[in-house]
């Protein structure tokens, strides 16, 4: 399927809009889609998901079993679909879309509001809890690697380096 | 230069609008839920909603299933709602408060969108809103957080402050200078967006802009306000020189006079044609070639003659010629008063 607007390139982008009193969808290509204020900050690095999945893993299928434990995504799923299952996901997958966001974001981390109430994964004590849980998994699935950056952060947070 | 609002910039800036992403923990996010899912969260909404004094107050609930095609345009039109939202309205449903100024929609791309309006520049105030409002559901429905990635969100693009700040702006001098694409280009590189208005045609029509930030992680929420404001501030003068030049022109003053008398007298007037007699009036009361008419009320008769709007308030099924006719009288109505008094 070609852009609408340059009839060149293929789309990766659907804009739905309102034109006199009528849904309208259009489909740009990465380029129309910048030019015309409809891009992202994936489409800035002129990639999508399945780009920065080959350049990951050279393109190859994953074959991962791990599932989140709260909707059923495994990390094949978010890679395809572009979106992540549920906010469990972020943890169960915590390591590996680390280095995504880097790449969509920079290397930063948050600097905005924090929630006063109700944030449930917004405490320390509830993040460790779960920390420490998905480290004993990790061991008992022999993902060694997996485990050893679980329990570096678990240390970091209990050493106190979490943001106040 | 004619600006009776100093500081809101009216002259150039219609709206300000801020929007804030969040989703629940324990909910899978809106890809992953079936029907029933989306139903039983709205429901879980709205139950907190009324538990909350302050809340079923100032808002009421709209199932979208209920609505009508119409209806359910007219609040794209209205700003409310995202096309999006009503291209599929199954298990969807939004809020609104009574001046239609904040309105949240549940399951859109995430579980909750809120949106927090104000007439021309003022993200301070919409902010301000915005963030009470998200405070309170927090409380109520406890949003999904982390301490390094912020409010987690379906798409990994919006993490951080989930927030989008946009401007509606109005550019027809730059347009006409032909300029706007460069600046875009400018505007991309520092982290903004500007949107021209799709018209039947995928290039944009008219002159209605909106301004927005794109990045979400690492800066906080007023770090982005106080960029696009800066960005908007810059624009908003560039603009006001290329106005300034533009009124000098003999063209220029033919065109905005021969608009204004078009919709004061036209017995028939198209969307599209209005939308672009009307940018020419707003240019001649900004410059001083038209009296002045209050820019709130040239706002609201832009939103209420669209045409789904102009068909539900009107509260009957319009042919395409009755609707034409039914807003050249509203426009030359509205011209003769200088306000929109339709519907009260």
């Amino acid at each position: 399927m070609l852009c609408d607007s340059c009839g060149k390139n293929p789309v990766t982008t659907h804009i739905k809009t309102i034109i006199n009193g009528e849904l309208t969808e259009y489909s740009l290509c990465a380029e129309c889609a910048q030019r015309l204020g409809y891009g992202n900050l994936l489409t800035g690095l002129g990639c999508d998901y399945g780009s920065l999945l080959g350049g990951f893993f050279g393109g190859t299928e994953l074959d991962d079993p791990v599932r989140c434990k709260c909707c059923g995504s495994t990390f094949d799923d978010i890679m395809r679909s572009g979106q992540v299952g549920c906010a469990q996901c972020y943890h169960t997958f915590y390591d590996r879309l680390i280095p995504l966001i880097q790449r969509i974001h920079g290397n930063t981390r948050h600097r905005g509001k924090v929630p006063g109430g109700g944030a449930l994964q917004s405490r320390p004590q509830e993040q460790l809890s779960l920390m420490r849980r998905e480290l004993r998994e990790a061991i008992d699935a022999e993902n060694f690697e997996h485990a050893a950056s679980l329990r570096d952060r678990i240390k970091e947070l209990e050493g106190g380096k979490v943001h106040e | 230069m004619n600006n009776p609002n100093p500081g809101c910039e009216e002259d150039v800036v219609i709206r300000t609008q801020i929007h804030l992403i969040r989703n629940l923990t324990d909910v899978p996010f809106c890809a992953k839920m079936s029907r029933a899912d989306r139903q039983k969260l709205s429901e879980r909404v709205v139950e907190a909603f009324s538990g909350n004094e302050t809340l079923s107050h100032l808002f009421q609930f709209t199932d979208m299933e209920s609505l009508s095609r119409v209806e359910a345009v007219s609040l794209v039109e209205r700003h409310l709602v995202s096309a999006d939202f009503i291209s599929d309205r199954r298990g969807r449903g939004f809020f609104v408060n009574a001046d239609e100024t904040v309105s949240i929609m549940v399951n859109e791309e995430d579980h909750i969108h809120l949106q927090s309006s104000e007439a021309g520049l003022n993200p301070q105030k919409a902010f301000a809103t915005a963030d009470g409002l998200d405070d309170i559901l927090d409380k109520c429905l406890g949003f999904a957080f982390d301490e390094n990635l912020g409010y987690l969100t379906q798409n990994p693009v919006n993490l951080g402050t989930g927030m989008r700040a946009s401007l509606m702006l109005h550019l027809p001098a730059l347009r006409e200078g032909g300029g706007i694409s460069r600046i875009s280009a400018n505007l991309s590189k520092l982290g903004l967006a500007l949107r021209g208005t799709f018209g039947s045609g995928v290039e944009p029509k008219g002159a209605v802009y909106q301004l927005s930030n794109r990045v979400t992680f690492g800066l906080s929420e007023q770090e982005a306000i106080a960029n696009l404001q800066s960005i908007a501030m810059q624009l908003i003068e560039q603009e006001r020189a290329a106005r300034k030049e533009l009124a000098e022109s003999l063209e220029i003053q033919d065109t905005v006079s021969r608009s204004l008398a078009i919709l004061q007298s036209a017995k028939m007037m198209a969307n599209e044609e209005f939308m672009q007699l009307i940018s020419n009036v707003r240019f001649g009361v900004a410059t001083g070639l038209v009296d002045p008419i209050d820019y709130g009320e040239i706002n609201r008769l832009m939103v209420l003659v669209q045409p789904a709007t102009l068909t539900f308030y009107s509260g009957k099924k319009l042919t395409p010629a009755e609707r034409r006719s039914l807003r050249a009288e509203k426009i030359r109505d509205f011209l003769k008063k200088g306000k929109y008094l339709w519907p009260n």
